[in-house]
């Protein structure tokens, strides 16, 4: 299905849960929860728990579709910025509880995922992304990834890439920054 | 080296709305970041930035599909919650209601009347407004009973200044001819509220009567009068 389709039946069913229709929260979950999970269950690295967190991410989504607004957001980036902070603060919930398997190569922290299959956000974006995550220093862009993909703290990345706390911030705030030059180019 | 960034002040705010939306802070620096999302705006704009164009690295993450069960515990849990937790709706979005402060307090209030009108209809009584602001300040509050006055909902338009986790936000009715406040009960400084009125108010909530907004000690005012700083207040009117 092309994206901006895919995108237009997802805000359309998401102000019907903004109503309260319950088919449509039936309708999102079908069409987002294996994306959903695999960001749950990626960040906690237990699927019995993230199968606990994604309930709570669908029973936020029932409570709160009325303040998603499609002029800002997609819908796609918004419900997996639930399942991230929702998956986050159950990590933070128990200190010590991050990926620590060390990461040695950018092989580390990608997922086999085939990108084909995957055609949630628009095209543009991801690439707009793509293109400035690959001007980043390689050792910047993986521990952004790893960041986002897996939950890990400032200290659980230099634990993990074997640098000192301060070298760890530094490349993650200096990317950050020039990822944010790059999108607003 | 010019690509390389350097880290200037105006960098901080910016800067801890990507880390947080990355999810690179520790526990305690989170919660506090969650909590300035509920009353800086501008912190709650860079959030939305950073996650709208982070948010297709997620693109990267390989779909898992969950259990079959999960979908029939979430459907029990929504009609359960149905029941009893009322959903967050338009007429609690924050950004609906700065929509309408932004531009001007007066067509809020308006439109609160007759959304009031159209949730109670027929009134007995044409409904009560209050616009809530500090002395010669922007309204930061506005309120409308409900036609009965047995309840009203309260709805902040700005953040509040002097609310935060160590203190409450309190209601008071300061009934006509009277100086005397009465305690209506705890709001939320960046979310509309809804409080019953307690039943022997009911009858001192009409036009000149006044509410204010307290800051008190957490779980309010002991001493059953406002202890705080009076952070606004205004009159309720007819309309």
């Amino acid at each position: 299905m092309a994206a901006d389709e895919n995108r237009s039946q997802l805000v359309a069913a998401l102000a019907r849960v903004a109503g309260g229709d319950r088919a449509a929260l039936q309708l999102v979950y079908q069409d987002t929860s294996a994306k959903l999970f695999g960001v749950c269950v990626r960040i906690l690295n237990d699927k019995s728990e993230a199968e606990d967190v994604l309930q709570e991410v669908y029973l936020t989504v029932w409570r709160k579709a009325a303040t998603f607004d499609p002029a800002r957001a997609s819908p796609i980036t918004w419900l997996v910025a639930i399942a991230r902070n929702r998956s986050i603060d159950r990590l933070r919930a128990v200190a010590g509880r991050g990926r620590m398997a060390p990461i040695e190569s950018a092989q580390d922290v990608h997922d086999p995922a085939p990108a084909a299959l995957d055609l949630v956000h628009a095209a543009q974006q991801s690439s707009r992304l793509a293109t400035c995550m690959g001007e980043l220093e390689q050792r910047q862009s993986i521990a952004i990834r790893a960041a986002f993909m897996e939950g890990n703290t400032y200290e659980e990345l230099a634990a993990r890439m074997r640098v000192p706390l301060g070298t760890m911030k530094s490349w993650i705030r200096r990317g950050l920054l020039k990822l944010r030059d790059c999108l607003e180019r | 080296m010019s690509d390389v960034p350097t880290i200037t002040p105006g960098d901080g705010s910016d800067l801890l709305a990507a880390e947080y939306v990355l999810g690179v802070l520790g526990a305690v620096e989170r919660r506090q970041a969650q909590q300035r999302l509920a009353h800086d705006q501008a912190f709650a704009n860079a959030v939305a930035f950073w996650e709208e164009r982070l948010g297709a690295l997620a693109d990267e993450v390989a779909p898992v599909a969950p259990p079959a069960q999960t979908w029939n515990r979430i459907a029990r849990s929504v009609r359960a919650r149905d029941s009893t937790a009322p959903r967050e709706s338009l007429w609690q979005s924050l950004s609906f209601w700065r929509s309408f402060a932004l531009g001007a307090a007066a067509l809020a209030a308006a439109s609160i009347a007759s959304l009031t009108f159209m949730v109670t209809s027929p009134p007995p009584q044409p409904p009560l407004m209050a616009t809530l602001g500090p002395a010669n300040g922007q309204p930061s509050f506005l309120a409308a009973v409900n036609a009965g006055g047995t309840s009203l909902t309260i709805v902040p338009t700005v953040a509040v200044s002097g609310a935060d986790q160590q203190h409450s936000v309190e209601l008071w009715l300061i009934p006509a001819g009277d100086t005397t406040p009465r305690a209506l009960g705890l709001i939320q400084p960046a979310r509309a509220v809804r409080l019953d009125v307690p039943r022997e108010l009911i009858a001192r909530l009409t036009s000149d009567a006044a509410l204010a907004v307290s800051i008190e000690p957490l779980g309010g005012s002991r001493t059953g009068l406002p202890t705080g700083p009076v952070v606004a207040s205004g009159k309720l009117v007819n309309l």
